[in-house]
C-alpha cells in the first residue's frame, strides 16, 4: 500500500461491500440499515488506518455521517418504543 | 482532477443508476446497496482532495518554517519590493531576488551584485516536475503543469502583451493558498520556472503580482 489514505479506502470499501453483501443475503429490506452499517464501516476503517490530516472537509464528512447515523438509530429506537 | 476524484464520481453515478433501477423495480435491498455505494463515492471524492499522508502535514509545517526564515532574510536585506526573477545560466537555473532585474553570474546563496544584495536559490530539483510535459503553447503548458501534473490550481489563463505574460491562476489549492501572503509563493515560483522553460528564456522576471479572492494574477516579463 502506498499510503494510509489508500489503506483507508481499501479497508472501507471492503467492509462496506461485506456488510452490504451480508445484509442482501439476509434479505434485509430496510435501506437505512445498509447506510448505518456503511457508516460503521467508515468509522471502523478511519479508526484503524487514521488517514485524516487536519482538514475541514474531513471534519464535515465525519460530522455529517455521525448525524445521519444518529438519525437512523434514533428513528429505529423511536419505532421500537412506539410499537 | 485526480484519479480518486474520478473514481468517487463514477461510483456516485453508478449508485444513482442502481437507485433508479431499485426504485423502478421496487427492490428495497437494491436501494439500500445503491445508497451505501453513494456514501462510499462521496467519501472517496472528499478524500481525493486531501494530502496523501499525515506526513504531508509535517512536511507542510517544515516548509512553513523554511519560508518564514526566507521571508525574514528577504526583509532583513530590504528586498521586499525587489525583483524576483529566474535566470538560466552556467550555474543552472536560479531563482534570484534582487533590486536589479535579471542579475547574471551569481552564485547560489546570499551575496552582492551590482551594488545590491541578492538571494539566489537553485531550482534544479523543482525543474524535474516538468519532465515529460509537453504542450503546443504557453497556456497549454502551464495548464498541463499546474492543473494536470501538480493539481495546485483548477484553471489557468494567459494573455500576452509584448514580452509580458499575464497569467491568472484560479481555484488555488487550500493547502498552498496561505503561502500567497509571503513574498515568494509556490505559484509564483512554479509559474516563473514553467515560463522560463516553455519560452526558452534566459531570464523571466516577476513584474507584478496580485492576490485576488479567486486566485493569483501574475505579470511576468520574458527576456529571451
Amino acid at each position: 500500500m502506498r499510503s494510509r489514505l489508500h489503506q483507508f479506502i481499501a479497508l472501507y470499501t471492503t467492509l462496506s461491500a461485506l456488510s452490504a453483501s451480508a445484509l442482501s443475503l439476509l434479505s434485509e429490506q430496510k435501506p437505512d440499515a445498509y447506510i448505518a452499517l456503511n457508516i460503521l464501516a467508515y468509522y471502523t476503517s478511519y479508526a484503524i488506518t487514521r488517514p485524516g490530516v487536519e482538514s475541514w472537509r474531513v471534519k464535515a464528512v465525519n460530522i455529517a455521517l455521525l448525524v445521519v447515523f444518529l438519525a437512523i438509530v434514533s428513528y429505529r429506537i423511536y419505532e421500537v418504543l412506539t410499537k | 482532477m485526480n484519479k480518486l476524484l474520478v473514481l468517487g464520481i463514477n461510483i456516485v453515478i453508478a449508485s444513482i443508476l442502481l437507485l433508479a433501477y431499485g426504485l423502478v423495480m421496487a427492490m428495497p435491498s437494491v436501494i439500500g446497496v445503491s445508497m451505501s455505494m453513494a456514501v462510499i463515492g462521496g467519501v472517496i471524492a472528499v478524500y481525493s482532495s486531501l494530502p496523501r499522508d499525515p506526513e504531508a502535514g509535517f512536511l507542510l509545517s517544515y516548509v512553513k518554517t523554511l519560508v518564514n526564515g526566507l521571508t525574514a532574510a528577504i526583509e532583513d536585506l530590504d528586498l521586499l519590493d525587489a525583483h524576483s526573477s529566474i535566470v538560466r545560466s552556467g550555474a543552472g537555473t536560479l531563482l534570484i531576488v534582487s533590486r536589479a532585474p535579471c542579475v547574471e553570474n551569481v552564485d547560489p546563496g546570499l551575496g552582492f551584485s551590482q551594488g545590491s544584495p541578492y538571494i539566489a536559490i537553485p531550482l534544479e530539483s523543482l525543474s524535474t516536475v516538468f519532465e515529460g510535459v509537453s504542450a503546443e503553447d504557453v497556456e497549454s503548458f502551464l495548464r498541463a503543469v499546474l492543473v494536470d501534473e501538480l493539481s495546485i490550481c483548477r484553471a489557468v489563463s494567459v494573455s500576452v502583451e509584448g514580452n509580458i505574460y499575464r497569467v491568472a491562476l484560479s481555484g488555488l489549492s487550500d493547502l498552498l493558498k496561505e503561502f500567497t501572503r509571503y513574498p515568494l509563493d509556490p505559484y509564483t515560483v512554479v509559474t516563473l520556472l514553467a515560463l522560463s522553460r516553455v519560452a526558452g528564456a534566459r531570464c523571466v522576471r516577476l513584474v507584478d503580482r496580485s492576490v485576488t479572492p479567486e486566485g493569483v494574477v501574475l505579470a511576468v516579463g520574458v527576456e529571451v
